[in-house]
């Protein structure tokens, strides 16, 4: 009971960087560009707000820096996808393998590496967290909370204003879009630089908020699985959620299986992530059908001058 | 594509003399480029390296290498100095065949991101070997080999089959089974497999005949196996009825369907031909070069595979050059390390800067730029 009562505890802290990478992923991809540079604008959040926070000692202001430092990286990203028309495979791979290079290299050059920060206390939200037992629930950090409205709003913004409307349509159809009057090309642009903003964001929680410190390669596939699970969600951020809280969930079992005195291969159990979202694209590949959300347009840079 | 159109509708009076707008004033429009000659295409690239390379050293020189030792140690260390020549040609070898393994799945349009992956297995089939002593002595060595490409090829066939059967996306699965392989390698040289001999997080070393022999002057054999697969690879894609029903498949793989290709069958082998070369090339850095099974051997080759596809433009003979200059920046990389206590991952950094650069670069070779409106 109480190894159950400290997963679910725990499950928040874990589910968070999955579920604001698919929500940025799901931004980007729903104006129709692919992106597999996901690991590495964690990579730059985490690096970059863990420097914020050596050097400065604010935690909201490096989470910021991190949200601001993984937009501009993925300025490579949009350039080469959107105004060179670059395979967006392409662009991304080389973006992840650049960010992996530089975030390892600025790391190292600039001393950053295994050095703790104090990270972010916890945000009890109060009455429910005065409950007996299932009090423990509530304590979660700041950034827990914040992430919940941060949903909604991005949910919101998607199904229900204009602007999220032209940003679907220019996923969907960038032919009729741009025939529409929609600005193609700066609604990719917008919807990369922000999407990558919450990437970031994703990886500087993992780094500030989380382990505290940096180490090269920390994200460990985690933007990888992030773009595993949009595809799970079919593109829907409500379903991103539910999926983050499950790979949350199972990273969270992790230590408490290990506290619990189950001795389980260690290796094998860390493996556990990478089968599971191999299976979720089993699953999803499975239960595919008619009516799909796909975003019609995703990948395939528009050319305004090539006419189908 | 319609340029010569243009002028006809200017009246005649200043069809003779466009008017010149201040820049400002003048507005340009993007065309597509049906043509561009070859010597225009080699500049562009050429351009593209120069701007790469422009960036790497600017980055290099930030890092703390001193500004007149980048020639000296890029080119004069590492091509003219017989001992850094040899550890060029060593490192050669696993590069070349990772990047013939990723050549090989990109003819076939498979994003084959395990590399890394089918590498590990392939040193870890090539290890069994060597650990439970399969075999007589004398065959080990074939045995080792072939049980490398089996375990390449078996790790790849699920991507291949899942992305076949199902759809499922290859770039996200060969990747996770990575991160699988890489934890199974760390499981065996920290747990079982571990050197009883001094507790390190590696296998035994292997015996004499389990490791591939030297050639002349140093150079291992497993160059030889490495070029052999290239010459066989460039003859299977060029000669072939495979190698052409492949560039069928690249073009497009629905009227290849239509025309009666095997479209799957020849996707799954170009698939499978890609894992053994990596399993291979895992065999070739265990039995050529660390002589056991280590912990982090395998890390860097995925990328590099890619790199040197891509910019070998997936041409076998191609690759075998790039990769000899990717495996010359491997071991520039380590010796920066050492006198310039510059990270390793600089190495990495280079290579994507590279790619973003040619891969840009490909704009300009496949669009123009048009007036239109005012001058005209």
């Amino acid at each position: 009971m109480v190894i159950a009562l400290n997963w679910l505890a725990n499950t928040p802290d874990f589910a968070v960087p999955y579920a604001l990478a698919a929500l940025g992923l799901i931004l980007s991809e729903r104006a129709g560009v692919l992106s597999l540079g996901a690991e590495g604008l964690m990579l730059v959040g985490a690096l970059a707000g863990i420097g914020a926070q050596l050097i400065l000692n604010q935690p909201a202001v490096s989470l910021v820096v991190a949200m601001l430092a993984a937009s501009l990286a993925s300025l490579l990203f949009a350039v080469m996808a959107i105004w060179l028309r670059v395979n967006q495979a392409i662009a991304g791979l080389a973006l992840v393998f650049f960010c992996q290079g530089l975030t390892s290299l600025v790391g190292t050059l600039a001393e950053w590496t295994n050095k703790p920060t104090p990270g972010i206390g916890t945000l009890p939200l109060w009455p429910l967290s005065a409950l007996p037992g299932v009090g423990r629930l509530f304590e979660q950090n700041a950034m827990v909370w914040f992430t919940l409205p941060l949903f909604a709003a991005v949910t919101w913004f998607l199904s229900q204003t204009t602007i999220g409307l032209r940003l679907r349509a220019v996923g969907e159809n960038p032919q009729a879009a741009d025939a529409a009057g929609i600005s193609v090309t700066g609604y990719r642009f917008a919807a990369v630089l922000a999407g990558s903003a919450l990437v970031g964001l994703a990886g500087a929680y993992i780094s500030v908020v989380s382990t505290k410190l940096w180490i090269a390669g920390m994200t460990g596939g985690r933007g990888w699985i992030a773009v595993g699970l949009v595809i799970f969600a079919r593109w829907s951020p409500a379903k991103a959620f539910v999926g983050a809280l499950l790979f949350g969930g199972i990273e969270a079992l992790i230590p408490q299986l290990a506290a619990a005195g189950v001795r389980l291969p260690q290796y094998f159990v860390l493996m556990t992530p990478y089968v599971v979202t191999l299976a979720v694209m089993v699953w999803v590949a499975l239960a595919r059908r008619a009516g799909d959300t796909e975003p019609g347009a995703l990948g395939e840079p528009y050319v305004r001058e090539e006419r189908r | 594509m319609a340029e010569a159109a243009l002028p006809a509708a200017s009246p005649p009076s200043q069809a003779t003399r466009p008017v010149r707008l201040p820049l400002a004033g003048r507005r340009y429009t993007l065309g597509i480029r049906q043509h561009m000659p070859w010597p225009r295409q080699a500049l562009i690239l050429a351009c593209a390296l120069a701007a790469g390379f422009a960036i790497s050293a600017a980055i290099l020189i930030a890092a703390g290498v001193p500004a007149n030792e980048l020639l000296d140690e890029f080119v004069v260390q590492t091509f003219f100095d017989a001992q850094n020549l040899r550890a060029v040609l060593f490192q050669a070898a696993p590069m070349i065949l990772v990047g013939l393994a990723a050549s090989i799945a990109f003819r076939a349009r498979f994003w084959n991101l395990g590399l890394e992956g089918q590498m590990v297995w392939g040193a870890i089939g090539a290890t069994a070997m060597s650990m439970y002593q399969i075999g007589p002595e004398s065959l080990r060595l074939p045995l080792m080999l072939v049980t490398a490409v089996a375990c390449g090829m078996l790790w790849v066939l699920g991507p291949a089959w899942l992305k076949l059967r199902l759809g499922v996306n290859e770039i996200i699965s060969t990747l996770m089974l990575n991160y699988v392989a890489a934890n199974l390698l760390l499981h065996l040289v920290y747990g079982s497999w571990k050197d009883p001999k001094d507790n390190f997080p590696y296998s035994p070393q292997f015996r004499v005949f389990e490791r591939l022999p030297d050639l002349f002057g140093g150079v291992g054999s497993a160059l030889l196996i490495a070029a052999l697969m290239a010459l066989l690879a460039a003859a299977l894609l060029s000669l072939s009825r495979a190698g052409l029903y492949l560039r069928f498949i690249d073009a497009n793989a629905r009227v290849a369907q239509a025309v009666g290709v095997p479209v799957r069958r020849m996707i799954y082998t170009a698939v499978l031909g890609s894992g053994a070369l990596a399993g291979l090339a895992g065999f070739a850095v265990v039995a050529g070069q660390e002589g056991r099974l280590t912990q982090a051997f395998y890390q860097g080759y995925g990328f590099s595979g890619i790199l040197i596809a891509f910019l070998a433009r997936n041409n076998p003979l191609a690759a075998t050059v790039v990769a000899l200059l990717v495996a010359a920046l491997f071991v520039t990389g380590r010796s920066l390390q050492v006198f310039y206590q510059v990270p390793f991952s600089m190495v990495q950094l280079i290579e994507a800067i590279i790619v973003v650069c040619v891969a840009s670069s490909d704009f300009f070779i496949r669009h123009r730029l048009r007036r239109v409106g005012g001058s005209a």
